[in-house]
């Protein structure tokens, strides 16, 4: 059905001034308009001062007060028009229903069935060809999209750059001696000559910390790696790779400040709480013969979170 | 003689009467019709009736923030170079001056201290952001709880889901592009989630940021995503979800003079334009306003993102709440074996569980027909108290929602509330699976409550003035209506073509009128 | 359909499979080809460092202990020390006696008659003036209650003079390090304060300084009320939880932190507005849901009907 029976044949309807629907709202209109005036004046005079003031360079909250100030009014005012001062109606409008007749839908179905039945009946393996042919264009239109965008990770995910004797550094590249921490102090540290790089330094990232000797619970197999109470971990949570750098020095707890995952440092960093998965790598140090720390090799597993490859 | 029909009109009045009863107007919409055709389809347009409920007006909410975010971002991407090649800063900002950071970071602080007005483009925007998200999860709400999702509306649905989705991620990304230290730690923690993806993971993560973190690409990548990519999809989806809206015409409730195959309302001219034109000024309003008076993401005051730099008290914004909730209480269930790890501590919060989320709400108008059976056309809405069941299912999954929500602020509560941390992390994996429960099952009596209260029960009510006759006698009466109440207690009437302007009531000036012989002035039809 | 035009059918189907599986191959086999950019220099060009130190052995740099720094003496006794950005000052023997008084009075029934400590409270002997001085002056100590996990800041019971007699008469039992530091902040670079902060401090106390809840009912206190003498005497003792800064941050280091604090975390530049508690997102988000989306809602509420 269409709005044809509404045509010029047949003349439109005409209201009358005195229908209820097209009564407005308000019982005072002369007094609504006159606040609804008033509201877009300020709403000018307040955009107005917006103006000046953007031109002025003056603050963010004289702008921001000014700006919205004026929109408020302007606003206001427009609602209040529109909801007191316009027909309060209500008024009514036919929903036409969408669906087509029955005929027009077969002969829509038709139109498909019948032309392609006759195209492709004829020509089945042209059909099919085509579509393979579409199907390995749409695969292979993606590998510009994903293939270019990086490399393959291979055994970036598994290697740091600490190796056998790197020279412990903290962000200044200042070498650390042994007297320099004192029993609760913490460093961050990088191997030497990495310490300013902001690419390697997210798996590079170390976390010094001394402890006094006798707690530290010696691991099997890991009995050198802590000299003098001075025990690193990489500083990259287990859980989802954020720095870990909160150390409780009486708890002797590490924790990471993003989801509150906690590890102990005196046994291997094994998480006591929260959601990460396995402890931290320890990596093992001496001290050379000039007093510097050193790392006796890197870490022995991947730092970080999980990933599929990780075994 | 020449007919006055071709005669050169000579004076003003002639002038003007040769335009035709409706003047300039009249003269300017035919030559527009001429060449376009508009006539029938603009008095249809214009004719168009949209339901009343206040609850209507959400959508209008999301659009319009929708178009201040654009407008504001266009200015925004005038000064920001998305660029992580370090510069020294020697801006305004004194405790940044001699720091080398990105050139991000660098712009937007630049944005914020040096640009005029910037720093209020930059609020507003992101202002505009969390209300556009917020005022879509409560439209997004609202149509569910009415059942506005059902045939012949599950498109839209679908349309409306996606733009969630996309919005959420534009979120994000938007806020991630400043590069400063809290946005920069929720990259590490995308970059970690999508690690964790079994067999594609490693591969994927490096796909997309160009190669190990950090890199250098992947800053230059999000925002050519957020300022192209997104914007672009969400704009046209935007357009489809607005054009079913017109297509197959708003839903409404039940009442009086509505039935499925009608809709009341106010039309489209003047009243709906001026109403959504100034709900349009109010949202610009309250968007200013935030955006001058409350100070949000002080980037300044964070820092250049450096992968070894962390602060405590990271939450991300409010939307991506639920998921760094759902991240925290996870237990740390990780598999090895076989020579591979999937750490289910990380893949099940944050890849699977927003998958069955955003599964269930994208099938949720197949699941509800296949409990209720029902492929009927439905244009008049539900009451959320006649369908408990899908109002307590809704309030169930909202109350999960809600609560991992709250589980991101667990440091936050702690130090509010005074608590241990692991007091509060307990209790939020306590109340993750009973207060959905609860919830359901509390919605479900209420709904059933309510069936039973009567028709009038949540019905905006009359009062009853108690007057005193001479006599003596209390007589209670049902007070005045309220002004724009009226409206509802009449009949329905199709919006008049033509309205009689003739019976004196009304000043009209020339255009739409001219004086006959007797010098009155008529419409002329 | 015949058997023919079946497998005629399958033919594209077998082709796409084929491709696919050929494809998926290729890339797998990729491992073992081509590099790809930026790996080179990570595998590669690692410094090996070998016995030798890459540099000569430097002079210890000033690490706020007397031995690396500049010492006054009176009366053959070290009375101070330190450089331009801080000087470390020990209380005068005068005090000692006032000091013993105080610490008699409100110290001893927890740590003891000689500051030994007890099983209410730690030793307090060797641990340097400092850490006494901080504890009272922050009002940490005299501690309300002696069950808390952590002794919370609170306004000081005692004065700084009286701080200061106690510190004295702790330190004379066994005089140790750190002194009473006095922080020059003139010449304080901020810049490098900030990195510094955001590196060692910002984990617990927050990018913003406000503190937040730790772990196991431990917190971290917000910066908002340290002076710069405590600032400089929190880093360099550690107290509580907080990890101790001595070797590894030098004298003008500490300065450029504790100017920060004190410049730029106490006075925060809130241009854009109200700070809304310098929480971040959580009360962003509180504030555009109630008052962006809640406010709209309610004008809409206005605007519309209500039945």
């Amino acid at each position: 059905m269409s709005d044809e029976t509404h045509s010029a044949r047949s003349p439109l309807p005409v209201a009358s001034l005195d229908d209820p629907q097209l009564q407005i709202a308000a019982r005072f209109p002369r007094r609504t308009e006159n606040i609804i005036a008033l509201n877009f004046l300020l709403g000018l005079l307040c955009v107005g001062a917006f103006g000046a003031a953007f031109w002025q360079n003056w603050a963010p909250w004289i702008l921001g007060l000014t700006f919205g100030a004026g929109t408020f009014f302007l606003g206001f005012g427009l609602i209040a028009w529109g909801k007191y001062l316009m027909p309060q109606g209500p008024f009514v409008e036919e929903r036409h229903v969408l669906a087509s007749t029955e005929a027009e839908r077969d002969s829509m179905a038709a139109a498909v069935l019948q032309r392609g039945t006759v195209v492709v009946r004829r020509r089945k393996l042209l059909g099919g060809l085509l579509a393979g042919g579409l199907g390995i264009f749409g695969i292979v239109a993606a590998f510009p999209l994903i293939r270019s965008l990086g490399p393959l990770p291979k055994t970036t995910l598994t290697k740091t750059n600490w190796r056998r004797g790197s020279l412990v550094v903290d962000a200044n590249g200042r070498p650390v001696r042994r007297d320099e921490l004192q029993p609760g102090g913490l460093l961050t540290v990088f191997p030497a000559g990495y310490e300013t790089n902001e690419e390697t330094q997210a798996v590079d990232q170390t976390v010094l910390i001394r402890a006094q000797t006798g707690d530290l619970v010696t691991e099997p197999g890991r009995g050198s790696w802590a000299p003098d109470g001075y025990v690193a971990y990489s500083k990259v949570c287990t859980h989802l790779g954020c720095p870990v750098g909160l150390y409780e020095q009486q708890l002797k707890l590490l924790v990471c400040p993003c989801h509150q995952s906690i590890f102990n440092i005196l046994d291997g960093a094994v998480p006591k709480f929260g959601p990460a998965p396995r402890p931290l790598p320890q990596l093992p140090l001496y001290f050379d013969d000039s007093g510097y720390l050193r790392a006796q090799r890197g870490y022995d597993q991947p730092i970080g979170p999980g990933f599929w490859e990780r075994s | 003689m020449t007919p006055t029909a071709l005669r050169r009109p000579r004076t003003k009045r002639e002038a003007t009467a040769a335009l035709g009863p409706y003047g300039r107007l009249g003269k300017a919409i035919g030559e527009l019709d001429d060449r376009l055709g508009i006539a029938k389809g603009g008095r249809t347009f214009l004719d168009k009736i949209f339901p009343d409920h206040w609850s209507f007006m959400l959508g209008e909410i999301a659009l319009y923030s929708f178009v201040i975010l654009m407008v504001t971002g266009v200015y925004l991407t005038l000064y920001y170079v998305p660029s992580t090649a370090e510069v020294i800063y020697h801006g305004v900002y004194a405790p940044l001056r001699g720091q080398r950071v990105t050139e991000a970071y660098a712009t937007t602080v630049n944005i914020s201290f040096a640009v005029r007005g910037g720093l209020l483009m930059r609020q507003m925007h992101h202002w505009s952001a969390d209300v556009f998200l917020g005022a879509i999860v409560i439209h997004m709400a609202r149509i569910f709880f009415t059942g506005a999702f059902r045939k012949p509306r599950e498109l839209n649905w679908t349309i409306g889901l996606t733009l969630l989705l996309l919005s959420l991620a534009n979120g994000f990304i938007g806020y991630s592009l400043p590069d400063d230290l809290i946005s920069g730690t929720g990259i590490r923690i995308l970059y970690s989630i999508i690690l964790s993806i079994p067999l594609l993971g490693s591969y994927l993560a490096f796909f997309i940021f160009g190669g190990p973190y950090p890199g250098n690409e992947i800053i230059p990548r999000l925002f050519i995503i957020h300022v192209l990519v997104l914007p672009a999809i969400l704009a046209a989806l935007i357009g489809g979800h607005l054009f079913l809206l017109v297509r197959q015409k708003h839903t409404q409730f039940p009442g009086k003079g509505k039935t499925e195959h009608n809709v009341v309302g106010s039309p489209m001219f003047p009243t709906f334009i001026a109403k959504t034109t100034g709900f349009f000024f109010m949202v610009t309003s309250v968007t200013a306003l935030l955006g001058g008076l409350a100070q949000i993401n002080p980037i300044w005051q964070f820092g250049q993102y450096r992968p070894a730099k962390i602060s405590y008290a990271v939450q991300p914004d409010w939307y991506m709440g639920w998921l760094d909730g759902v991240l925290r209480i996870m237990p740390s269930w990780e598999f090895t074996g076989f020579g591979h790890t999937i750490p289910f501590e990380v893949f099940l919060p944050a890849v699977v569980f927003p998958g069955i989320i955003f599964t269930l709400c994208f099938g949720w108008p197949a699941i509800e027909r296949l409990f209720t059976k029902d492929n009927e056309i439905h244009h008049l809405l539900d009451r959320p108290r006649d369908r408990p069941k899908r109002t307590a299912a809704g309030a169930a999954v909202a109350a999960l929602l809600f609560t991992t929500f709250g589980a991101s602020a667990t440091d936050v509560l702690a130090n509010f509330f005074h608590v241990s941390l692991n007091a509060v992390l307990w209790s939020f994996r306590v109340l993750v699976i009973v207060v959905p429960i609860l919830v359901g099952v509390i919605t479900w009596k209420i709904c059933l409550e309510l069936q039973h209260g009567g028709p009038d029960l949540g019905k905006r009510k009359r009062a009853m003035v108690v007057t005193r006759t001479a006599a003596g006698e209390y007589r209670a009466v049902p007070s005045e209506i309220r002004p724009g109440d009226e409206h509802r207690e009449l009949e329905p009437v199709p919006v008049p073509a033509l309205i009689d302007l003739d019976d004196g009531s009304l000043e009209v000036t020339a255009g739409n009128t001219r004086p006959d012989a007797e010098g009155v002035r008529r419409v002329i039809r | 359909m015949t058997r023919a035009r079946q497998l005629r059918a399958l033919l594209p189907a077998a082709l796409l499979v084929a491709v696919g599986i050929g494809g998926l191959l290729s890339l797998a086999s990729d491992a073992a080809a081509a590099s790809s950019s930026g790996l080179s220099s990570l595998n590669g060009a690692g410094t090996e460092g070998t016995a030798h130190s890459p540099v000569a052995p430097v002079q210890p740099p000033n690490t706020g202990t007397s031995n690396s720094s500049v010492k006054v003496y009176k009366h053959g006794r070290l009375v101070a020390y330190g450089n331009q950005a801080i000087r470390y000052s020990y209380p005068p023997t005068s005090y000692v006696p006032a000091g013993q008084a105080l610490y008699e009075e409100f110290c001893s029934s927890c740590h003891g008659t000689e500051a030994a400590g007890s099983t209410r409270a730690p030793n307090l002997v060797g641990l340097g003036p400092a850490t006494i001085d901080f504890w009272v002056t922050t009002g940490r100590m005299p501690a309300e209650n002696q069950n808390a996990v952590e002794a919370p800041r609170k306004p000081a019971k005692l004065s700084d003079l009286q701080a200061l007699e106690i510190a004295a008469f702790v330190n004379s039992l066994d005089p140790s390090e750190p002194a009473i530091p006095t922080v020059n902040t003139k010449g304080a670079d901020l810049a490098v304060g900030a990195e510094l902060f955001a590196l060692n401090c910002a984990a617990c106390h927050t990018i913003t300084g406000a503190g937040d809840e730790l772990a196991y009912s431990t917190s971290a206190p917000s910066l908002r009320a340290a002076t710069p003498t405590q600032a400089a005497e929190a880093i360099r003792t550690g107290p509580a939880n907080m990890p101790r800064f001595t070797g590894n941050l030098t004298d003008a280091q500490v300065r450029d932190v504790v100017a920060y604090v004190t410049e730029e975390i106490q006075h925060q530049s809130n241009p854009g507005g109200l700070a809304l508690g310098g929480v971040g997102p959580v009360a962003e988000g509180f504030v555009a849901l109630l008052f962006g989306v809640g406010g709209l809602a309610l004008v809409g509420f206005w605007i519309g009907d209500r039945s």
